[in-house]
């Protein structure tokens, strides 16, 4: 199913292409050439990192109806963690640096989840709302320091720090951009997998999103285990934030997230919840980021297509979601 | 800091305020007859793209004003498609939608950009304008100022004090009841939303056509968010919302008049957030209040109606 919401949500922007005069077969040739060259797959995988991440934290808080929205300020509070990790240890080994990076900005991430998991359970605050709002608070955050104390003397004015030491920077396989974040992500997806699958938190998290009300009567602690949830949540888009920075852009800099955080959105609903299964679509929407680069420099399309073709997609497998409910429902009679 | 900057201030507060009234009045129809759409900030941009646009290429602020609704509308229509029609899972129909609003209005609107087109001008109330200090901040404004104050006053008669608000709010407390009662559920959940996404088509040529008369994109820059907030803060009443657009307006017009006489210019990014930290206050505030005494939230607010099965 979630393949055939995919198809449609690709087909149905064809008068869209048509609309701003570009001929739609050949904006689908550049979409799918992405996926049949090496340099457009290796840089699916790289992108693919921060969204994976991103999404299997998303995967979490979504299953005990915990709606947060702010992976993107999450991300950039574990990207500004790390390099301020950076700036305070510049001289210690890789090791250590890599690993205090790490630590550091999956600890920002989760404290930035912290605060809306804090406010939904002990004052019912609509979480959509803060999680949002902290994403604009963090973003303008990071814009502060970028344009302001952190800002590379020799920059030439613009905003971003300075290049990291080269201990500061994940190990990638030579010739790509595909950095050592690749293997955290994946350790991270089956980590998560089990979290879910295999304990008992995991499975307060089930008993939590079907029924808030069965979750207390079982004794289940909502304020404990939101905040677990979110502090995890919240700090593996800490760590996509620190992978973009450490492993990619080197630098921290002004809007070092094209909107990995929304997309990571998508892409836990397309995966249906299942960190496992948000591997392949992260690699899938990687691509698709690939390919919003080629439409915009080949064909001089506007950076939101890539946004266009997500929103297509997503709004397809939420509407295909009550078909699916609706089999389940037949088998069962 | 004297009377020209507080008048300044307070006319600019006005203004900033009214493409959240207009909004949060609209989102107040669809959430009282339980249809939370989180779509509003696509849907502003879109409306804000297809006004720009359309005084662009016709000059006609009256046409532009109206497509803007009906593109907004449109985008609405296909949350309610999936909302009520569909059952489906409304927090995440109505994300789609703003991530679809803004990705079309950037999409679309790549050629408006640096362009310049007919925008709203104010228009002065006679007499009342020339009132010293109220005159310049209440009365020389434009259009759409009058427009969505006039919109909240009748909007909250309507709900509050006709048949047909009453039949808007019951289907959004109790659905199951309403349809009982021979109340078609599905028609007045999709005219609400409709009627939600219209207004906040205008919001977004509020914000196109006078705010920052220019396309940019991502232009709304969170307003939508802040008037879902608002609807919140509002407790889902026309009226509340005047006072809560209004107080968020002056939040944002302060944060540009101070940076206007030179506050905060070395770091103008903690001014910028200012909007947003407001608004998690808010809705702190709110809550605490709400522990203490359950106010308007509509009961069956995000849950589809399904005939029989509740």
């Amino acid at each position: 199913m979630p393949v055939v919401s995919l198809v449609l949500g690709f087909l149905s922007a064809a008068p869209l292409f048509l609309a701003v005069g570009v001929n739609p077969i050949l904006a689908y040739r550049q979409v799918l050439g992405v996926f049949v060259n090496v340099d457009g797959l290796t840089e699916s995988f790289t992108r693919a990192i921060p969204l994976l991440l991103a999404s299997i934290g998303l995967c979490l808080p979504f299953k005990m109806n915990f709606w947060n929205i702010g992976a993107e300020g999450q991300l950039f509070m574990g990207a500004f963690a790390a390099t301020a990790i950076v700036f305070m240890l510049p001289d210690s080994s890789a090791f250590v640096l890599l690993g205090s990076m790490m630590i550091a900005g999956f600890i920002f991430g989760g404290i930035w989840g912290l605060i809306p998991a804090y406010l939904k359970a002990r004052l019912e605050t609509n979480e959509v709302l803060t999680t949002l709002m902290l994403n604009f608070v963090a973003i303008l955050w990071v814009d502060y320091l970028v344009y302001g104390p952190w800002r590379d003397p020799e920059g030439f004015g613009f905003p971003l720090t300075p290049m990291f030491p080269l201990n500061a920077r994940l190990p990638w396989i030579p010739g790509t951009r595909i950095h050592a974040g690749l293997i955290v992500g994946l350790v991270c997806a089956v980590l998560v997998y089990i979290f879910l699958a295999r304990t008992r938190w995991g499975y307060e998290l089930k008993v939590t999103g079907e029924s808030r009300l069965a979750a207390k009567y079982a004794g289940i602690d909502y304020l404990k285990l939101t905040l677990l949830v979110m502090f995890i949540g919240g700090g593996l888009a800490g760590l996509a934030g620190m992978g973009l920075v450490s492993g990619i852009v080197l630098r921290l800099r002004h809007g070092i997230s094209p909107g990995y955080g929304f997309s990571a959105i998508i892409i836990a609903w397309l995966a249906r919840l299942n960190p496992l299964a948000a591997v392949p679509v992260s690699i899938l929407f990687g691509g698709l980021l690939v390919a919003g680069d080629a439409l915009q420099i080949g064909l001089g399309l506007a950076f939101a297509t890539t946004s266009v073709f997500q929103a297509l997609i997503l709004l397809f497998v939420v509407g295909a979601e009550v078909l699916t409910r609706y089999k389940v429902a037949l088998t069962w009679e | 800091m004297d009377v020209a900057f507080f008048v300044s201030l307070l006319a600019h507060t006005v203004q900033a305020g009214t493409p959240l009234l207009l909004g949060t009045v609209g989102e107040i129809y669809a959430e009282r007859s339980g249809v939370l759409n989180l779509g509003v900030e696509g849907m502003m941009a879109m409306g804000a793209l297809t006004a720009f646009a359309t005084s662009f290429y016709t000059g006609n602020i009256g046409l532009a004003l109206a497509l803007a609704m009906i593109a907004a509308a449109l985008l609405s229509l296909v949350h309610a498609f999936l909302s009520i029609t569909m059952r489906a899972n409304q927090i995440v129909s109505g994300l789609a939608i703003t991530i679809l609003g803004l990705g079309l209005s950037g999409f679309l609107g790549k050629p408006m950009i640096g362009m310049t087109a007919l925008h709203l001008s104010s228009f002065s109330i006679p007499i009342l304008a020339d009132i010293p200090v109220v005159g310049p901040i209440l009365f020389s404004q434009d259009i759409l100022v009058y427009t969505s104050i006039f919109a909240a006053l009748v909007l909250w008669f309507v709900l509050f004090k006709t048949r047909l608000g009453l039949n808007v709010r019951s289907v959004g407390e109790n659905p199951a009841m309403a349809d009982s009662l021979g109340l078609n559920v599905y028609l007045i959940r999709y005219v609400c939303v409709l009627v939600g996404g219209a207004m906040a088509g205008l919001a977004g040529a509020y914000l196109s056509l006078l705010y920052t008369p220019l396309w940019i994109e991502g232009m709304t820059a969170g307003k939508g968010w802040i008037v879902i907030a608002l609807t919140i803060f509002a407790t889902w009443n026309p009226l509340r919302a005047i006072f809560g657009a209004y107080l968020f307006g002056g939040v944002i017009a302060l944060q540009f008049r101070l940076q206007a006489i030179g506050i905060g210019t070395e770091a103008p990014q903690f001014l910028l957030m200012l909007p947003y930290l407001t608004t998690i206050v808010a809705l702190v505030l709110i809550s605490l209040e709400a522990v203490r005494r359950r106010m308007g939230v509509p009961a069956a607010l995000g849950l589809p109606y399904v005939r029989g099965e509740s």
